[in-house]
């Protein structure tokens, strides 16, 4: 069982009533585009830098608006000790690029549908370099005749 | 992942050619200096609770006592 540890991200966590302009700043210094919103220690929603976009500012909300107003909820998560066959199960059914990685109830961090299919391509690569030196360079048994 | 206060938080760039991005840790929420951290960012000084992942680590700094 390969799990989905070594491939969370770090999750920066906000109050409520944080306003998206603070938020916006927010991820922009510290290089983090999805932001877990945490009333207290209960996770609550999650906001993309482009919901800052969609759901703010193409709707005309100032700087000033509440992060709660345009947070995704509820939260789609996935434990923190799952299988990446899980996460890729989760992906697919709520079909987001994002999910909260959660330890019980406790928000840990966030992994990307990206992350994931770079590590799932490695593997893949893994698994068909054996047939990609085999087309490159063909191993042939010299004992077998060949017929003229 | 363990942290004091005081200790340097770095998260690396996700992307090529992207910066680590580095934050002050002000505040240990979790049991046995474990996350969340509360930091403050270095970029403009906001304040956040941090849960780092694997694109994270800790430098540790020696803490006077007094």
């Amino acid at each position: 069982m390969q799990t989905i540890t070594r491939l969370h991200r770090t999750g920066v966590g906000v109050a409520p009533d944080r306003t998206i302009g603070d938020v916006a700043k927010l991820m922009s210094s510290s290089g983090i585009g999805t932001v877990a919103v945490l009333d207290g220690d209960t996770l609550v929603g999650i906001v993309t830098d482009r919901d800052l976009v969609r759901r703010g500012m193409a709707r005309g909300l100032g700087h000033d608006a509440r992060v709660d107003g345009v947070m995704s909820s509820p939260v789609y998560t996935v434990a923190a000790d799952a299988d990446i066959h899980d996460a890729v199960e989760a992906f697919g059914t709520h079909a987001v690029r994002r999910l909260a990685v959660v330890d019980g109830d406790r928000f840990v961090g966030i992994i990307s549908l990206d992350d994931l299919l770079v590590d799932l391509s490695e593997d893949l690569r893994r698994l068909t370099s054996p047939m990609a030196l085999e087309i490159d360079a063909p191993q042939r048994d010299s004992s077998v005749p060949v017929l003229r | 992942m363990r942290a004091s206060v005081g200790d340097r938080l770095v998260v690396r760039g996700h992307r090529v050619g992207e910066p680590e991005r580095d934050a002050q840790v002000l505040e240990v929420r979790g049991d046995d200096g474990g996350p969340p951290f509360l930091v403050r960012w270095s970029e403009d000084g906001h304040e956040s609770l941090v849960f780092p992942g694997s694109d994270a680590y800790v430098e540790h700094f020696e803490h006077q006592q007094n």
